[in-house]
């Protein structure tokens, strides 16, 4: 296909976007009327004012998800070059990948086993092990 | 006027008084007569605790529950007699269970010294309650963890239920905010997590603090639960009342017992008519007036009428807070329909004060049968309808199940009744196990459910609905003839039929009428079992035509005490289904 | 008509963005029938000039940015949500000679806009520097990268069965039978993954009303929030086209309409579904909506390729 020549409806679009977005964030600047009041400049928190603000440490749990993600993610790009090309490479491929997704089903088995996929607290753990019963 | 105190019907001195006496001797106990006949003696404020923990741990047969805990200002009551001395008054309630029987303990205080010992370490949920008797009349609490205002901000001067404390706004220096105070009161209310001794750090994290609500779409009313956050997961919460106090308990002692009513269809506002009754009750136990047959089973039907209403919208609100949002609209086409027979047999809607001293304003409107027989035949069906949309939908399950629970101890320990109570297992309902207004006469069942979780709250009420509905459906099947409210002269209205004949009866109604009746000192508690749990009105009356005190016991305000314990270690997403699935509302919480 | 013509370009920018403002009526009022009640239906006939409306009065709301945020990434967040589902379109194939561009990695591309818009949500919550704003960021952080992962995968299974990214062949590769059929576990994934992209309800986690007030956009106003709004919209409707365009055959069907009017008919079902999901359903728990992702979603779609390839590879011999 030539792409080079099919590109160029592409970048007048994204021109168009930007002016609509542009005009989105811009006019109501002109039009919007301005208020001020004592409480405009506090963040809201349910009317209370607040104690602590949102700069503090998480715990790590988050972290981990970022990892889980990039290392999931990009195990799954290997499977996007896989799937357009599984027809060519043929029973020799699907064996390859059939081992390439039975290591990451062990590395999922593995991280699911210590817990790492489990996001519950521990009371939450408990209470369900009992309904479980 | 009658005597002050008089005695109950064949009352001697009750079994529970007898035991305290062998216990600790009758010296300084001082028996009281009441007229709602619960066992009532004023002890010496040495004795409360031990008392207290012989009534709760050695007794046969203990008393479970701190049922109601409050204070009086009796400075200024005229019939005291055969009382002990006191300017301040505190009145402990408790509740047995087993005994199905409760007892009044009071504790006379000097002003001068108005302190006690507390009782927090003997009951969990006398931990507001002794809050609120400070707020409410600077009655000090010894050994209390944190004794501080409850109701009123912590700028507020004075104890409003104090009897020298200004009733109206117009005893007092006109209103006004200037912005000064304004960021006073603001800053009070600001939280400080060390004042509830919390920590702002753990060692791996720091914890958020946040405020949900007042201003908050899941906290049902103006409440604010202050969290201590690790991410999602909730470290400690501390709820936050009182936004919406409207001084119900003082506005009691400034309104004639009549027009006071509509006041109390305000306290728990979902539930109508319904809170008449514990009110009216009270007055008639002192007025010594016998309400007829008609008018008592019209009280039951419209009372459950107001059940269904509020479980419908606390059932909408539970699926919608757990994030579904179409069965409340569903729900409210329901309650529409069923205010619409409201309407017909009252004249309003939620609040249609119908209930009178001695009756109900009316009778029954002509067809008002056909309209409930339609009601009946349409809304069971509906109800197995929303089983499948609300009860058997897996993500509900799994959101409320095993979520907030606690057991049938800690339920009586905390002071949770009504369908908190009864989802834990405790088949314990107040129309069966003290039948009031002719309910003995009815067949329904108790409802319960086993877990005491939020999914079991919510099934617990459902059934409950079904029951009201066969209770209605016996009050229209077996509704008796005669007049909807008592012949006695101190229900308002008062009879109108001889004023026309002699003088004295039209002078008699005129001061009746424009004063109000003058109800016969005394005092008295009566319960029922509202739409949330246990609401009592402990009514004190001086012989006069206003209340002297008028103490309200909500079922709110202990469930939302419990609020800590049943969210410690969930995340914010329980917390939301906890609060849904308590069903309170905070005009019955702050009052 | 050529994809590509400067007719097709605007044409589909103004249609796409005139059909997302539609899609805030539309929603209104299917979820005020199914509800049993009106939705709004005052405002010119059926209540179609709401829309109108509401958007000439956004444009008159204050500008605002609050002083305690972060006040550059605060401006640009909300574009990032409205440029990445609008560009996204570009590789849509609306019918035959109705497009914008038409790529060779087109499945490719909707992927990567897809991620990018993730960046908007939690940046917003992030710099506003409010509490309820950054739980709500924290829990899109969490939710949208959890289902990233397997977004990807779940339409494997198709680009297998058209060999190809391009989405123009994949329609084309669908003339026999739609993919929906074959690769019905795609679908369902798929589907999910999408929810939970767009952050619509049941998997509203990062707004949730009840739990979080508003969450990542909660001091926003004015038409930043205006253009959280209309993207969500935007990405419903762009997430409808793809599931046509991957499973239900695009703009194939019987020739008594024309494709583009199949093209459209199939995306507005598609539409209506996800709004009648959100009428619908309770929203899960941050753990339990993660845990299924991780535990549920992932293994499925990693099977449903084992199966796809092993079933065409054993019928291609």
């Amino acid at each position: 296909m030539a792409q080079t020549t099919a590109l160029w409806p592409l970048i007048i679009y994204f021109a168009a976007v930007l002016v609509v977005v542009g005009v989105m964030l811009g006019l109501p600047n002109l039009l919007g009327q301005r208020s001020r009041g004592k409480a405009t400049v506090e963040p809201f928190e349910s009317g209370i004012v607040p104690v602590g603000d949102t700069k503090i440490r998480f715990s790590v749990q988050f972290y981990l998800i970022a990892i889980f993600f990039v290392i999931f993610d990009l195990e799954a790009v290997y499977l996007f070059a896989w799937a357009v090309a599984f027809r060519e490479s043929g029973w020799a491929g699907f064996i390859e990948i059939v081992v390439f997704i039975f290591v990451l089903i062990a590395a999922l088995a593995y991280l699911w086993l210590i817990g790492a996929l489990d996001w519950r607290t521990r009371r939450q753990r408990r209470v369900e092990s009992k309904i479980n019963n | 006027m009658e005597t002050a105190v008089r005695q109950q019907k064949g009352a001697g001195v009750a079994p529970v008084i007898e035991a305290l006496h062998g216990r600790f001797g009758a010296e300084g106990f001082v028996p009281q007569a009441t007229h709602d006949g619960i066992p009532t003696v004023w002890l010496p404020k040495e004795r409360l605790l031990e008392v207290l923990r012989y009534l709760k741990h050695e007794i046969g047969q203990p008393y479970g529950m701190l049922y109601d805990l409050a204070g009086i200002d009796e400075r200024v009551r005229v019939h005291r007699e055969g009382m002990p001395d006191s300017d301040f008054t505190v009145v402990y309630h408790l509740l047995s269970f087993g005994r199905n029987d409760d007892i009044r303990l009071k504790v006379a205080l000097p002003e001068s010294h108005p302190t006690l010992p507390s009782i927090t370490g003997l009951w969990a949920n006398a931990n507001w309650y002794e809050r609120e008797a400070f707020d409410m009349f600077g009655i000090r609490f010894e050994g209390h963890p944190n004794l501080r205002r409850i109701l009123l901000p912590p700028t507020w001067n004075g104890h409003p239920l104090r009897k020298d404390h200004p009733a109206r706004a117009t005893e007092m220096e006109p209103f006004s905010l200037p912005e000064e105070r304004q960021e006073r009161e603001q800053e009070a209310l600001k939280f400080v997590p060390e004042e509830w001794g919390m920590q702002r750090h753990s060692a791996e994290s720091d914890f958020m603090f946040l405020n949900l609500g007042p201003n908050h779409p899941s906290v049902h009313g103006v409440f604010r639960v202050a969290l201590q956050l690790d991410g999602e997961e909730i470290v400690d919460a501390v709820p936050d009342i009182g936004y919406h106090h409207r001084a119900a308990e003082k506005m009691g002692e400034r309104q004639s017992w009549h027009t006071y009513i509509p006041y109390t269809d305000r306290v728990d506002y979902l539930g109508g008519s319904l809170n008449n009754l514990p009110y009216l009750m009270a007055i008639e136990k002192m007025a010594g007036i016998e309400v007829p047959e008609r008018a008592q089973v019209i009280r039951v039907m419209i009372s459950e009428f107001y059940r269904i209403a509020s479980h419908l919208l606390f059932y909408g609100t539970f699926a919608q807070d757990i994030g579904q949002m179409s069965p409340i609209f569903y729900m409210f086409i329901d309650r529409e329909k069923l205010f619409e027979i409201i309407e017909a047999i009252t004249g309003a809607r939620m609040h249609s004060s119908y209930f009178r001293i001695g009756g109900v304003a009316m009778d029954l409107p002509e067809g008002w049968a056909k309209r409930i027989r339609e009601f009946i035949a349409y809304f069971p069906p509906r109800l197995d309808d929303y089983d499948t949309m609300v009860m058997e939908n897996g993500l509900i399950r799994r959101r409320t199940r095993g979520i907030g629970a606690y057991t049938t101890n800690e339920a009586i320990e905390w002071g949770a009744t009504g369908p908190g109570l009864r989802a834990t297992g405790f088949g314990w309902d107040y129309r069966k196990a003290r039948p009031y207004s002719g309910y003995q006469n009815f067949e329904f069942e108790i409802p319960i459910a086993q877990h005491g979780d939020c999914y079991d709250r919510c099934l617990v009420r459902v059934e409950e609905m079904r029951q009201s509905i066969r209770i209605i459906e016996q009050c229209v099947n077996n509704m008796p003839e005669g007049p909807h409210k008592a012949y006695h002269p101190l229900t308002t209205p008062p009879p109108k039929d001889r004023t026309m004949h002699d003088i004295e009866t039209l002078i008699q109604h005129f001061l009746s009428v424009s004063w109000g009746p003058v109800i016969p000192p005394g005092e008295a508690c009566i319960t029922v079992e509202a739409t949330k749990g246990l609401n009592g009105y402990y009514l004190t009356s001086d012989g006069n035509t206003m209340s002297y005190r008028t103490r309200i016991r909500t079922p709110s305000f202990p469930h939302l005490q419990m609020i800590p314990i049943m969210s410690r270690g969930l995340m914010i997403a329980d917390l939301i289904a906890i609060l849904a699935s308590i069903d309170f509302v905070m005009a019955d919480v702050d009052r | 008509m050529t994809v590509g013509s400067p007719l097709n370009v605007f044409g589909i920018l103004f249609s796409v963005i005139t059909v997302s403002a539609l899609l805030i009526w539309v929603e209104r009022r299917l979820i005020g029938i199914w509800q049993d009640r009106l939705g709004p239906n005052r405002l010119g006939p059926l209540g179609l000039m709401q829309v109108a409306a509401d958007m000439i009065k956004i444009f008159f709301k204050e500008d605002w940015t609050p002083p305690f945020a972060d006040r550059p990434v605060f401006f640009i967040a909300p574009a990032i949500i409205m440029i990445a589902t609008l560009t996204g379109f570009v590789v849509i194939p609306f019918a035959p000679g109705i497009g914008v561009v038409d790529f060779n990695f087109g499945l490719l591309y909707f992927l990567a806009l897809s991620s990018l818009s993730v960046y908007s949500v939690v940046l917003a919550g992030y710099v506003s520097n409010n509490k309820y704003a950054l739980l709500g960021s924290l829990r899109a952080a969490a939710q949208t990268i959890s289902y990233e992962v397997f977004m990807g995968l779940s339409v494997m299974g198709v680009v297998m069965l058209a060999g190809s990214f391009n989405l123009r062949e994949i329609v084309e590769a669908q003339r026999d039978v739609w993919f929906c059929l074959p690769q019905i576990a795609g679908l369902v994934t798929f589907t999910i993954a999408a929810i939970a992209e767009m952050h619509r309800a049941p998997f509203d986690l990062p707004e949730g009303e009840q739990e979080l007030v508003a969450g990542f956009h909660m001091e926003y106003s004015g038409m930043k929030f205006g253009m959280f709004f209309v993207g969500e919209y935007l990405s419903v409707t762009l997430n409808a086209a793809m599931m046509v365009t991957l499973f239900f055959g695009g703009w194939l069907g019987p020739a008594f309409l024309p494709p583009l009017l199949w093209f459209m008919l199939k995306t507005s079902l598609v539409i209506i579904f996800f709004i009648l999901v959100r009428s619908a359903l309770p929203r899960p728990r941050y753990d339990q909506l993660m845990s299924f992702g991780w535990k549920v979603m992932l293994p499925v779609t990693l099977l449903n390729l084992l199966v796809t390839g092993a079933a065409v590879l054993s019928t291609q011999h």
